[in-house]
């Protein structure tokens, strides 16, 4: 049984469809991209997911089944809109938080302890929430989302407002926590930290899924025909080739259909090129998200 | 512990030790403490413990019989003199505060003249007159004798005969109903008003997804309520210990004769709590509607005065509530929402409430604290994901339509 199952879910305010068939399913242990253009209606489906907003038509499984007050306290939710209390000191807002997630309050300053050396908020822990920058309270956040171990997370845009220190750190926390078992969700807008982290996306536009699964399989889907080359001298006259284009020093060989990578790197083999780069070009995930979004529009 | 105490724990402890709250529980202490205090500032600046001297040429006080002093009072030297040349001179040299010159014709006059440099106390005077009556009196029979010092004996009745109060007005007793009643519209002004603030601020900080999705609503708005009911129950106890403790103060060591022997209506106490209790819930539930509603703490602050405003109405219109307390007016006010409080307090002062207005204001409170709690449940779902955002009336009431639009969508 998949953590989360989505089935066709669909979900309207009024006149707006925010949600109009969604279908996914997240499996346990892995990190799962949703990702989406702005108003595409993610954040609706993840409020669907958490029980917050009831869906009109479709279903959605959580942990096994609907959401119950007893599985709040193994899911960790970082939302879109971030909330800490201001006014209370760090270390008091993140223990209370916690406690409602049922931890005891001696486990929960045990873990907190570790969470605030990690994050290297120790120092800060007595100070207003208000007083810390926004990076700080970006982590801070982090740590109240995964404070309590719990066995999903859903995570919106984990990255925001974090240095590239501080980023590595979530990174690093994130395939840690994958690597124990946990499942995590992270709807973001980062398209090179969803190639690095994510197993698995679904891309939702308009409020329908567009395009889910493996993410390298997606890449290699939507890789076409095309090798990447970088030669000692000048590149002979190769056939097969459609259009050559250059980047930075290597050049694009869009192949024609007939024409396989292998073909194109056995003729520079026999004319006795000197290689110094040969791959084939698969496109990034945000080069795949603007052709499948702009394809959607059209 | 379960989730809906440690919110109202968190909560509690969060707002107990807000300046605010500590200025609202200390008020009305500093202000009875205040007024006490100025009391008997007053009241020891027009007392002089210092002898009297006194001039018989009555022969009145050839033999006299000492005065009958309240035991919380000290008792004044009265020292005669021959002549008013010797008393002048004790007075000038300050061995006297004052000398009484009693006329040879005083039985027939009753004319006594009082010198003075300074008034003297008023504790002073009325120990004189004390003494002149026991001596004047001190051939009578004992019974007499005490029933003419006692002096008059005033009895004054409501209009309508229902009330008696014994003599120069209402005792302690009688006004504590609408002391009661005012003191409950304060405390659920404020208890209110605190859980309006604790709405807002947690659409403000952005914590009611975060609290979602670990909590039921009814774990949170419990939670909250059961917070606000242990701040209000803080501030009632503090206020009515530091009540009793004035009263005590001022009848006994003080010795103000209407603080002495305080005693409860009961039956009037009741009929205000039964009225305090679902107004306490109209309150709570409209301002937990209001924090769910409006975008920002200082936008519900504004609209919250509207309400303390509503209760204070009575206040505005004692003139006509004194002139008839059973009056259409009094009747109206007694059983509307918000004016009830005051009003019924007030009137117990004057009259018996009838039963049936009692149990009708309790009724119609009830009914709309059931539909405020309606509402507070709808705005509240409706609300708590609007960030910034204000939630309109007409939402509210279920035309979903103008909803749509507004719930934050990505």
């Amino acid at each position: 049984m998949n953590p989360i199952e989505v089935s066709h879910i669909v979900k309207s305010f009024g006149a707006t469809q925010a949600v109009a068939d969604v279908s996914f399913a997240v499996q346990r242990g892995e990190i799962f991209g949703l990702l989406g253009p702005n108003g595409a209606g993610k954040t609706t489906t993840i409020r669907l997911i958490l029980d917050i907003f009831k869906p009109e038509r479709g279903t959605v499984s959580i942990l096994g089944g609907s959401m119950t007050e007893a599985k709040k306290d193994r899911i960790g939710y970082m939302p879109e809109d971030r909330g800490l209390y201001q006014d209370i000191a760090l270390e008091r807002c993140l223990m209370y938080l916690a406690t409602l997630k049922g931890l005891s309050k001696v486990e929960a300053h045990k873990r907190l302890e570790d969470y605030l050396e990690r994050f290297d908020l120790s120092a800060h822990r007595k100070k207003k929430v208000k007083e810390l920058s926004k990076g700080m309270q970006q982590k801070a956040q982090i740590i109240n989302t995964v404070l309590h171990h719990p066995e999903l997370i859903i995570i919106d845009e984990p990255f925001t407002a974090l240095d590239p220190i501080n980023t590595q750190l979530v990174k690093d926390l994130m395939q840690e926590l994958r690597n124990q078992g946990t499942t995590i969700i992270m709807s973001t807008h980062q398209m090179h930290q969803v190639e690095e982290l994510c197993d698995r996306i679904v891309l939702i536009d308009e409020g329908r899924d567009v395009l889910y699964g493996n993410l390298e399989e997606i890449r290699r889907q939507y890789s076409g025909n095309a090798v990447l080359v970088r030669v000692v001298g000048t590149l002979p006259s190769l056939a097969g080739v459609e259009t050559i284009s250059y980047h930075n020093g290597t050049t694009k060989l869009m192949l024609m259909k007939d024409t396989s990578p292998q073909d194109v790197l056995n003729t520079l083999v026999a004319e006795n090129v000197i290689l110094e780069k040969f791959e084939i070009a698969i496109p990034s995930v945000s080069e795949i998200f603007i052709r499948v979004v702009e394809e959607g529009d059209r | 512990m379960s989730k809906l105490w440690l919110v109202a724990l968190d909560d509690f402890q969060r707002n107990v030790f807000k300046k605010s709250f500590i200025l609202a529980l200390l008020s009305v202490p500093l202000f009875i403490g205040f007024t006490v205090g100025l009391g008997a500032i007053m009241s020891s600046l027009k007392k002089n413990n210092a002898p009297v001297g006194y001039i018989d040429h009555a022969g009145l006080l050839a033999d006299p019989l000492p005065a009958h002093v309240n035991p919380s009072e000290k008792p004044i030297e009265f020292l005669p003199f021959q002549t008013e040349g010797e008393a002048r001179q004790a007075l000038e040299s300050k061995d006297i505060q004052a000398y009484y010159v009693l006329a040879p014709d005083y039985y027939e006059t009753s004319k006594i003249e009082l010198v003075y440099l300074k008034e003297p106390g008023t504790n002073a005077t009325r120990q004189f007159y004390n003494f002149i009556q026991i001596n004047l009196l001190r051939d009578q029979p004992p019974e007499i004798a005490k029933r003419a010092t006692a002096g008059s004996n005033v009895t004054l009745r409501s209009p309508d005969g229902s009330l008696e109060f014994p003599t120069g007005g209402p005792t302690i007793g009688q006004i504590i109903p609408i002391i009661l009643s005012v003191a409950f519209v304060f405390l659920l002004m404020m208890s209110s008003g605190s859980l309006m603030s604790g709405v807002v601020e947690e659409k403000q900080n952005r914590t009611m997804e975060v609290l979602m999705t670990s909590l039921s609503p009814t774990q949170l708005i419990g939670g909250k309520v059961l917070s606000i009911v242990g701040m209000s129950l803080l501030q009632l106890v503090t206020w009515i210990l530091v009540g009793l403790l004035a009263v005590a103060i001022a009848g006994n060591v003080l010795g103000i004769e209407w603080f002495q022997n305080p005693s409860m209506e009961w039956g009037t106490v009741l009929i205000v709590l039964a009225i305090a209790v679902p107004s306490f819930v109209l309150s709570s539930a409209l301002m937990f509607a209001l924090g769910s509603t409006v975008a920002e703490a200082q936008e519900a602050q504004s609209v919250g005065a509207l309400f303390f405003m509503l209760h204070i109405i009575p206040i505005y219109m004692i003139v006509a509530l004194v002139e008839a307390p059973n009056g259409i007016l009094s009747v109206v006010l007694s059983l509307l929402p918000f004016t009830s409080l005051i009003t019924v307090g007030f009137r117990s002062i004057f009259s018996v409430v009838p039963l049936w207005q009692v149990a009708g204001s309790v009724a119609i409170q009830t009914l709309c604290a059931l539909g405020a709690l309606w509402l507070a449940s709808r705005a509240f779902r409706l609300g708590m994901l609007r960030y910034g955002q204000r939630l309109r009336f007409s939402e509210i009431l279920g035309k979903a339509k103008a909803v749509s639009t507004k719930v934050s969508l990505s």
